[in-house]
């Protein structure tokens, strides 16, 4: 990882890149970032880097939403339809926004899966993953904020039941409400809350965290999926290894292109919708929340309700700190049976529930 | 990560003595470069495309909605009087003269001040520069105003009066 030589060499030849060192001196730190090398055995599959160009697409568009959207419960409805229906590009922004907000959930969650699948949350990468899991809790809290934001029947009351989960954790349950719902009920003080943390408190969080969480990578590098590292200093490795730069962004830049195309054509035929103006006193029959929500909420349908909401509440926390559980050194899945075949259980019983619940 | 590399940045086996590119592979360079330029320039246009257009605020707005409005009636602007009334999110003159009820755009054609119905001496002021208008006609009588006041569609139906918007 170390730096390259200086770049003397271009600022002499005059180039645009050459006048710009010399006028900052970052070209030292910018070789130290890209001219790394990685094993030839690494593989991410990309979803890291997808998730992070998603959270790119989700701060222009967001930042193009703010620029109509109004953040009242009587001027946020038709804000939303206005953008939808006569700003120019309005509903592929904000179809845009919908469905880069659902791929970057879909993306950290195979990333974490990519990650303990191959065990590269093991020494020496432990706070990685945990400053990754606050990662993924800040995602989830993106997606639970932005929801009420259309105030349509749906955001309202799925935030209604979503609070009333968060008010229902034993012990801190009920001020965690107030905190929530800055009140008793979801009201206009909810949605100024919901904005404020959607906009302000969760960007700034998810940058710092992302920083760190990036830093970290680049200086311990990526895991070798086939052999643990070892604890001693001074330890021989024969792994052969590759560029980062261009060789892994080169593929990474074609995985966001694809990304994108994607993401216009989910937005082109499936827009996101807008249902009635939230109604506190309206109920709609089948109310459901969001994809990544419904196992939670089909949970607490079958158990009862304390087991329901301290199921995901301990299932996250044991996962935070299961890096310092998990002691044993073996990192191929085939050597951990136990705990690939109950994280595989635990996948397939989230993914059952959650089928349940979008067919119920 | 810091073990001896096996492999060159372009991520090729190192050859003992480089040999200068054949013009074969010049070329193939160009033409990766041109299209290296074209993807650059078509995936900036794609992205900007949409952004400016939506920074573009679209033209008119959901306030103007088109229809009557009922404005007032003949005793809140008598004969001689004259008034102020909100359209939609843009403000009016009424103004009920000897020739019947008029009624213009009151932003004024100089620098965009509401104009004001001044009673003593029988026109349509303008507060910021002194510009006059005729009562009945919007013309400009004295003042900087380049334009007569846009007139606006008035009817009288009983004792009330309406504007009907564009």
């Amino acid at each position: 990882m170390a730096g390259a030589p200086t770049t003397k060499r271009d600022a002499a030849s005059g180039s645009a890149a050459g006048w710009l060192d010399e006028r900052t001196r970052l070209g030292p730190l910018l070789s130290a970032s890209l001219h790394v090398r990685i094993p030839m055995s690494a593989r991410t599959y990309y979803f890291g880097g997808i998730a992070l160009f998603l959270f790119g697409i989700q701060v222009v568009t967001g930042t193009l939403l703010s620029l109509y959207f109004k953040p009242t419960p009587e001027a946020a409805y038709g804000s939303v339809q206005f953008i939808t229906s006569d700003v120019s590009f309005g509903w592929l922004i904000r179809s845009l926004h919908h469905w880069t907000a659902n791929l970057m959930i879909l993306f950290v969650f195979l990333h974490l899966g990519r990650v303990f699948l191959q065990a590269a949350y093991k020494y020496p990468r432990e706070l990685t993953w945990v400053v990754g899991m606050l990662l993924f809790a800040v995602t989830l809290g993106f997606g639970f904020t932005g929801y009420l934001l259309p105030w349509d029947q749906r955001a309202y009351w799925a935030t209604v039941v979503g609070t009333e989960i968060a008010g229902g954790v034993p012990g801190i349950g009920e001020p965690l409400l107030l905190l929530l719902r800055a009140g008793t009920e979801v009201t206009g003080d909810t949605m100024s809350r919901f904005f404020g943390i959607h906009v302000l408190v969760l960007p700034l969080a998810l940058g710092a965290l992302l920083g760190v969480h990036l830093l970290l990578v680049h200086q311990l590098g990526l895991a070798n999926p086939k052999r643990a590292q070892s604890r001693a200093t001074e330890a021989p490795d024969d792994e052969r290894l590759r560029p980062f730069f261009p060789n892994y962004i080169l593929d990474e830049l074609v995985a966001w292109y694809v990304l994108l195309a994607v993401l216009v054509v989910l937005a082109s035929l499936f827009p996101a919708g807008l249902e009635e103006q939230a109604n506190a006193l309206q109920t709609p029959a089948h109310i459901k929340p969001e994809w990544y929500y419904l196992g939670v909420y089909e949970l607490l349908k079958l158990v009862p309700r304390v087991i329901g909401i301290l199921t995901p509440v301990v299932g996250i926390g044991l996962l935070v700190v299961w890096p310092f559980l998990d002691r044993s050194p073996e990192v191929l899945p085939r050597r951990r049976k136990l705990v690939v075949g109950v994280a595989t259980l635990v996948v397939i019983g989230l993914v059952g529930l959650t089928v349940i619940g979008y067919a119920s | 990560m810091e073990t001896e590399p096996v492999l060159s940045d372009a991520g090729e086996p190192r050859s003992e003595a480089p040999a200068p590119p054949s013009s074969d592979v010049r070329s193939r360079r160009q033409v990766l470069r041109w299209l290296g330029g074209l993807t650059l320039f078509s995936s900036i246009a794609m992205i900007l495309t949409p952004v400016v257009g939506f920074l573009v605020p679209p033209k008119g707005g959901r306030a103007a909605g088109g229809g009557k409005i009922l404005v007032g009636t003949t005793a809140d602007i008598p004969p001689g009087g004259g008034a102020v009334v909100a359209m939609g999110s843009k403000p009016a003159i009424i103004v009920n003269t000897d020739q019947g009820v008029k009624a213009f755009s009151a932003i004024c054609t100089h620098l965009g001040c509401v104009v004001a119905w001044n009673d003593m001496v029988g026109v349509i002021q303008c507060p910021c520069h002194d510009g006059r208008f005729d009562p009945n006609s919007g013309a400009v009588v004295s003042g900087p105003p380049p334009a007569p006041l846009p007139p606006l569609t008035v009817s009288v139906e009983g004792d009330q009066i309406f504007l009907t918007e564009a």
